[in-house]
């Protein structure tokens, strides 16, 4: 029993972190349309971030935090800035974007490569490696943290979303383009505002799994590739679709590893079998958007 | 007739090169040939038919591990091997296609990601069918109706790869069906309403060029001698479909110098910047689609007008 609930507080963890990168391809696919394989880069390089001002330099958690968070920021708008708006402007056709993303996936990693090297890096945990336990209920102290940080950012993009003008107007460019804009909702101003919050919330949760799986180059694909499964899992259109799509992958990839009496190698393809089983029956994912 | 004699004269050309060349030059030439033969039939999937797809760079490591498999475990003779190889290709490319050309735009782009990543997992999980992480190897091609092909004249059978590849492609470009792919690829509402089939051009264009890259892998699995999961790793689908972009995406050309620069930046940046050269694929990546959007062939294009232009003033 106690080690059931320890795989669930485990997995819930894990299901936040995934959530917080459907949550990244959300905020940006929302009001634009753009798939961007590069989010998982960027939960990259926010995990290089974290070795960099807490590693490195030592500095505080909540101090490194504000400045990965605000780093983060910058590096999402200048990316919009420089290779998503001339496409925009220039009329492209919709994929090109898309494809300069994929560009901006091998600039990020090889940057980190060239300069950090290509070994693991260790970040610490935000309050050590202890271990907390709450009656029955047990996990370590980084899973609870990831758990509270994560369900803040959801209460407060939900907020954002649902209750400020600002986060109206994001829903607006959403369901149509031309007309939020002829409502003069300035349609620039909302895509690098969507950019900049992407890369910020992957940052975060790249900083967030970090202590478990050491920052390496190469840990962007495959936490875009988790990410997005949630994502089509819970839908595109909301933002607790992909709250909801991070807990049931996080969840069937743990309690298949824990219990499924299948070969271990092959657990790695479940949650790309049912990615794909997704894809077929229900490609608008488990929750519709609002319309 | 007058392009079966330009067949001719470059596959005679191509083949001339394969009898001059040192091992290592051999090897090389042969990758090259390798990689424009898998980049003409992902132009032809992404840049004519319209969909960007992750999944070719796997039907090669299909092929290669199919006729691998075939022989040596199953004991098939090598022709029949090639009939079966290609048959494996062609039923994956449906059960793929069927459902995944329903999805538009990045879904499609999802499900082959997917089935490319659960394709290595597969082969890592394989046990003795696939030697699992240390793959197959130490195998040599056998005797085809009792002729052994081997050195310079296994290059020719690359060559000839290449340029039947070409060819076919070339053919189908100009018939109905490329014009049909083009269509459905610029707008598909249009395309149904002039009356082309978009489901069913769609799935034929997925799994001719599948087909076309998995049996360049049964090509590919005689050069090394030895296939294992990282040979077909993810990278590989994104580096095709740079080479595509880079040198111009729907013109068979473009395909070609894309393939043969993009293979040759490494080799020729190594001595400078070492193993780096990811990293110039990805500048180049960003810097082709943000200003030359149709790729180093649009540059030519683009010379060739000015040509002309000057010619007549």
């Amino acid at each position: 029993m106690n080690d059931f609930l320890e795989l669930i507080v485990g997995a819930t963890a894990s299901g936040c972190v995934y959530a917080l990168v459907a949550l990244s391809y959300l905020l940006i696919t929302r009001p634009t349309g753009i798939i961007n394989f590069a989010v998982g880069e960027w939960a990259m390089l926010g995990a290089f971030g974290g070795f960099l001002v807490l590693s490195r330099a030592g500095l505080p958690y909540p101090v490194s935090m504000v400045l990965i968070l605000a780093g983060m920021f910058l590096i999402g708008w200048a990316t919009e800035r420089l290779t998503v708006r001339p496409l925009v402007e220039r009329g492209a056709p919709a994929l090109a974007p898309i494809l300069a993303l994929l560009g901006m996936l091998v600039v990020f990693r090889e940057i980190i490569s060239v300069t950090v090297g290509p070994d693991p890096q260790p970040v610490p945990p935000a309050f050590g490696f202890g271990r907390l336990e709450l009656g029955l209920v047990a996990g370590s102290y980084q899973s609870f943290f990831i758990i509270t940080v994560t369900a803040v950012v959801f209460a407060s993009v939900w907020y954002f979303f649902e209750r400020t003008l600002a986060g109206k107007s994001f829903e607006a460019v959403a369901i149509d383009r031309r007309a939020a804009s002829l409502m003069g909702i300035n349609l620039r101003r909302v895509t690098a505002l969507a950019f900049a919050a992407s890369a910020a919330v992957a940052g975060l949760a790249g900083v967030l799994v970090a202590p478990n799986v050491a920052a390496s180059y190469l840990m962007g694909v495959p936490l875009a590739i988790q990410g997005f499964t949630a994502l089509v899992i819970g839908g595109v259109g909301r933002v607790e679709g992909a709250l909801l799509g991070g807990m049931i992958l996080a969840f069937v990839e743990q309690f298949t590893v824990r219990y499924a009496p299948i070969p271990p190698g092959l657990v790695q393809g479940v949650p790309l079998v049912l990615l794909i089983l997704f894809l077929l029956v229900r490609p608008t994912g488990l929750l519709k958007a609002k319309t | 007739m007058k392009s079966l004699l330009k067949f001719i004269v470059a596959a005679v050309l191509l083949s001339s090169i394969a009898f001059m060349l040192g091992s290592y030059q051999t090897d090389v030439y042969r990758k090259v040939l390798l990689w424009v033969t898998l980049a003409l039939s992902y132009n032809f999937l992404f840049g004519i038919a319209g969909q960007v797809a992750f999944s070719h760079f796997t039907f090669y490591g299909i092929g290669a591990y199919a006729i691998v498999i075939l022989i040596f475990q199953v004991g098939l003779p090598l022709p029949l091997a090639i009939l079966a190889g290609i048959a494996i290709c062609v039923v994956l490319a449906l059960v793929v296609a069927i459902p995944a050309t329903r999805l538009d735009g990045f879904y499609l782009a999802l499900a082959t990601l997917a089935f490319a990543q659960l394709f290595i997992v597969v082969l890592d999980a394989g046990g003795k069918v696939t030697g699992s992480a240390g793959g197959l190897a130490n195998y040599r091609l056998p005797d085809l109706f009792g002729i052994k092909v081997n050195g310079p004249w296994y290059t020719v059978v690359i060559v000839l790869l290449m340029l039947t590849t070409l060819a076919t492609l070339w053919r189908l470009d100009r018939s109905y069906f490329g014009r049909a792919c083009r269509a459905v690829r610029d707008d598909a509402e249009a395309a149904e309403a002039m009356g082309v089939n978009v489901v069913r051009t769609k799935i034929i264009a997925y799994t001719v060029t599948s087909a076309m890259a998995g049996i360049a892998g049964m090509v590919y699995a005689f050069v090394d001698n030895a296939v294992n999961p990282p040979i077909f790793g993810l990278e590989n689908s994104f580096i095709l479909l740079f080479m595509v972009i880079v040198g111009g995406s729907g013109r068979h050309a473009g395909a070609i110098i894309g393939a043969v620069l993009l293979y040759f930046i490494p080799l020729l940046l190594s001595p400078i910047i070492g193993h780096h050269h990811a990293l110039v694929y990805g500048v180049f990546m960003v810097a082709v689609v943000l200003f030359q959007p149709k790729g180093l062939i649009g540059i030519w294009d683009w010379l060739k007008l000015r040509m002309k232009l000057r010619s007549r003033a």
